[in-house]
């Protein structure tokens, strides 16, 4: 099993590139053929198999770029790592060995990095790092021996052996359940309990007052390298992070806003809404799109004639030919976008004409005091421009549900036939007017359905000025809807039910 | 015959063969059918319209040397148009003949199911390969030598076409109820499916491709296509009007001009015996690389500041 392959695809995912087991063998095979060596190729090959729409690719570019730099950062990080060694024309190579032989893989000891780190050893008492300590310069020479486990470790210089520690360590600790980004130093401190830190730190503190300059010198070297380790661990954490809970901070986001009433949602997260709608409309859409049949034009069914001509001795004169029949839903919505219903009647929207493709003939009126028809707005604009200037135009004034009734009918009751299903959005607060629950019977005696969905709580129904008792009674199904969730339920009964 | 494998070595030998064959590619798209030929997957290609997509399964038969066998997809394109049909007219015009030799068969019959009997021993003689009209999918896996399928514009047809080719895309085999399953020839296809995005192709269909997607050229590959395409174009008017078409790109337009259109702009300027792009020139051509009056009437007023950037660079 190829780990780096596989902790790629993890991020791949966890960026919202959805990827698919069997993409996942392809991608075996592509990097099985492709190989780690040279970093372009294996971006593009991999590119041509895991990322699947131009959205995806973008963002497979920068996971691609983020990801094997990460091990790349990391190789580059050792305490005794010169700069100068890995040059410009190295780093390609360099990080496609780096994926290759990534922290996280106990199998393969990386040969590249190893022997590096060995060169740059011998250089160590130039290094930058050591000279702009301030501790006492003790001089190069002899160092004791590390007594704890963690500093033995450390002072082993092997790059695979502390990662291995330091994964065997975030398994302890259950890193891969991190949640969210404050949980970073937490996480990045049992770490580092779990390693022996206290033990460590211990000896550090004992092998500082030594009287012997070797150990003193150790003392100092151990502290120096506990502080590289929790660098690596804070970015270990932080890759962690990465891979495994970004999504799900989204995904718990996504769940709560749909289940939020939808005049509470703030605006910031409109756009997040909207992703929602169109995934939301996205499923529908395939659930149903297999019902929408074309209609095959003059194309004779021979199958089908023969078999019907059988009976006439093979003569063929009964014609059968290959027609079928569509049936896509008529939808009239008529949305209230008075102040108290305009954020639902946004959503409706939105979510009726992201249906386009299983829901060509949505038209869509807006009212508030009077009603008018807003289908040619939509067919111009973008969704969202449409739905701004709707909410502009028609939004102002007080509510009569009985005067738009009337508007309805006098504009296009003689439309309205029996495949035709009737959307009404709205509270029913008719401000103690003439509700016209007649003109509604007319519609409804008409149509197919009448769908009145009501974004208040079933409770405040029929109190104060709400007439929805009287409208509820020429409806043929009257539902609560007030989030996304609801709107999803209704719609797809709606499109269960055109068949 | 072209020695398939050797072309298909590497990624650059591939690109140089493709270059040999006018068609000048990114790195991405040598990878592309590199892979596919490795790996045997199709691939899938969107990206705009005019990058060259059809021109790349094209210019891949003439590389290989293999056969292309091209399906274009259309509103209502099913599996009698795509994969086989039964020549109907044959069966039936061969039971009106054999009607005498059917007499002959069943003469001394005795009751209906001796006669039924007897004519199953003749087994399915009507739906045999003999009456078998095999249409571009069924023809490309009968190939023995391997061919180029292309599925062109796969977005026009229906989503059931789509799950129709999930079987030949990831087997390379169809299966035939009266016959059983026609599995492809040694070499199996190479399939190239090109979608202009009009729709969202499903995932399952996507998941058994490669996906490939063509974005315009930057300019340096652009001037290099249009040396390859229009070689008698002045090196100093290919980067004008190569920048020119850049240019437009940028616009907010209905429809950009894409590669093709400037090959053709190139031509145009060549049969106008151009030297250096002038704006009545310019103004005088646009409807060859702009296909919505709209479009020509708002670059019009731009040509001059245009042409004039693009000659002081």
């Amino acid at each position: 099993m190829d780990r780096t392959l596989t902790n790629f695809i993890r991020a791949l995912r966890t960026a919202d590139v959805r990827i698919s087991t069997a993409e996942t063998l392809d991608a075996m095979n592509t990097v099985e053929l492709v190989g780690y060596r040279d970093r372009e190729f294996l971006k593009h090959s991999l590119s041509l198999v895991l990322p699947k729409t131009a959205d995806e690719k973008e963002t497979f570019d920068s996971c691609f770029d983020q990801f094997f730099r990460f091990e790349d950062v990391s190789s580059q990080q050792n305490p005794e790592h010169e700069g100068s060694d890995t040059g410009d024309d190295q780093a390609g190579g360099d990080s496609g060995e780096g994926g290759g032989s990534g922290d996280r893989q106990p199998g393969q000891p990386p040969t590249g990095t190893n022997s590096g780190k060995k060169k740059s050893k011998a250089k160590k008492p130039n290094n930058n790092l050591y000279e702009e300590e301030e501790e006492e310069d003790l001089g190069p020479g002899d160092m004791a021996e590390a007594a704890s486990a963690l500093g033995q470790l450390l002072m082993k210089n092997s790059m695979v052996d502390l990662s291995m520690e330091m994964a065997k360590a975030g398994e302890e600790v259950g890193v891969r359940d991190i949640q969210i980004f404050t949980q970073k130093g937490l996480y990045t401190r049992r770490i580092m309990d779990a390693m022996g830190l206290a033990e460590l730190n211990g000896e550090i503190g004992q092998l500082r007052q030594h009287p012997q300059i070797p150990s003193r010198r150790l003392g100092q070297e151990l502290k120096r390298r506990r502080d590289f380790l929790r660098e690596q661990v804070r970015d270990y954490v932080e890759r962690q992070f990465l891979l495994n809970a970004d999504v799900s901070g989204k995904k718990l986001r996504e769940e709560l806003l749909r289940k939020v009433k939808l005049s509470n949602v703030e605006h910031r997260n409109f756009r997040l809404i909207q992703e929602i709608v169109y995934k939301m409309a996205k499923k529908l859409t395939t659930m149903h799109s297999r019902r929408k049949k074309v209609y095959k034009r003059g194309q004779l069914n021979v199958p089908r004639t023969l078999r019907h001509n059988m009976a006439f001795d093979g003569a063929i004169f009964d014609l059968h030919w290959k027609s079928v029949k569509i049936d896509r839903p008529k939808v009239f919505a008529i949305c209230d976008v008075s102040g108290s219903v305009a954020s639902y009647a946004r959503f409706m929207l939105m979510f009726l004409y992201s249906l386009e493709e299983v829901m060509p003939k949505v038209r869509s009126f807006a009212f508030s005091s009077d009603l008018a028809e807003v289908t040619s707005l939509f067919q111009r604009d973008k969704i969202e421009d449409a739905i701004a200037k709707v909410l502009r135009d028609y939004s102002g004034g007080s509510t009569d549900y009985g005067q738009a009734l009337l508007d309805f009918k006098n504009l296009c009751l003689d439309d309205v036939d029996n495949r035709t299903t009737i959307i009404i959005l709205g509270d029913a607060r008719n401000n103690y007017g003439d509700p016209h629950a007649e003109v509604l019977k007319e519609i409804y005696d008409r149509s197919k359905r009448v769908i009145w969905l009501n974004p208040e709580a079933r409770l405040s129904w029929n109190t104060g000025d709400s007439e929805m008792r009287r409208y509820q009674a020429y409806s043929h199904q009257v539902d609560e809807c007030n989030s996304l969730m609801h709107l999803e339920r209704v719609v797809g009964n709606l499109l269960r039910q055109v068949t | 015959m072209a020695d398939i494998s050797s072309i298909a070595e590497s990624v650059d030998s591939l690109q140089q063969h493709l270059e040999k064959h006018n068609y000048i590619c990114s790195n991405q798209i040598a990878t592309a059918v590199y892979l596919a030929f490795h790996l045997h997957k199709p691939i899938l290609i969107e990206g705009p319209p005019g990058v060259g997509k059809t021109e790349l399964a094209k210019t891949t038969s003439e590389m290989f040397e293999l056969p292309l066998i091209r399906l274009q997809c259309y509103e209502g394109l099913d599996e009698s148009k795509a994969i086989y049909e039964w020549k109907y007219g044959k069966q039936l015009l061969y039971t009106q003949v054999l009607k005498e030799a059917l007499d002959e068969v069943l003469a001394g019959a005795k009751g209906f199911a001796q006669s039924v009997q007897r004519l199953h021993e003749f087994g399915d003689i009507f739906f045999s390969e003999e009456f078998l009209e095999p249409r571009p999918l069924l023809k490309a896996l009968n190939e023995e030598q391997g061919c180029i399928l292309l599925i062109d514009e796969i977005d026009k047809s229906d989503h059931e076409f789509e799950s129709l080719l999930l079987e030949i895309l990831s087997d390379y085999q169809v299966s035939i109820p009266e016959i059983g399953t026609v599995k492809a020839a040694q070499e199996p296809p190479m399939v190239f499916l090109t979608s202009n995005n009009t729709r969202e192709i499903s995932d399952a269909l996507k998941r058994r491709c490669l996906h490939l997607y063509i974005p315009f050229p930057d300019v340096e590959l652009e001037r290099r296509i249009i040396h390859a395409r229009v070689p008698e174009v002045p090196p100093e008017l290919q980067r004008q009007l190569v920048s020119f078409i850049h240019e437009l790109r940028d616009l907010d337009l209905k429809k950009v001009p894409a590669i093709s259109e400037t090959i053709d702009w190139a031509r145009t300027l060549m049969l106008l015996h151009t030297e250096t792009l002038e704006p009545q020139l310019v103004r005088d051509t646009l409807n060859v690389i702009l296909k919505f009056q709209e479009d020509i009437e708002n670059v019009d007023g731009e040509i001059n500041a245009l042409t004039a950037k693009i000659r002081k660079a």
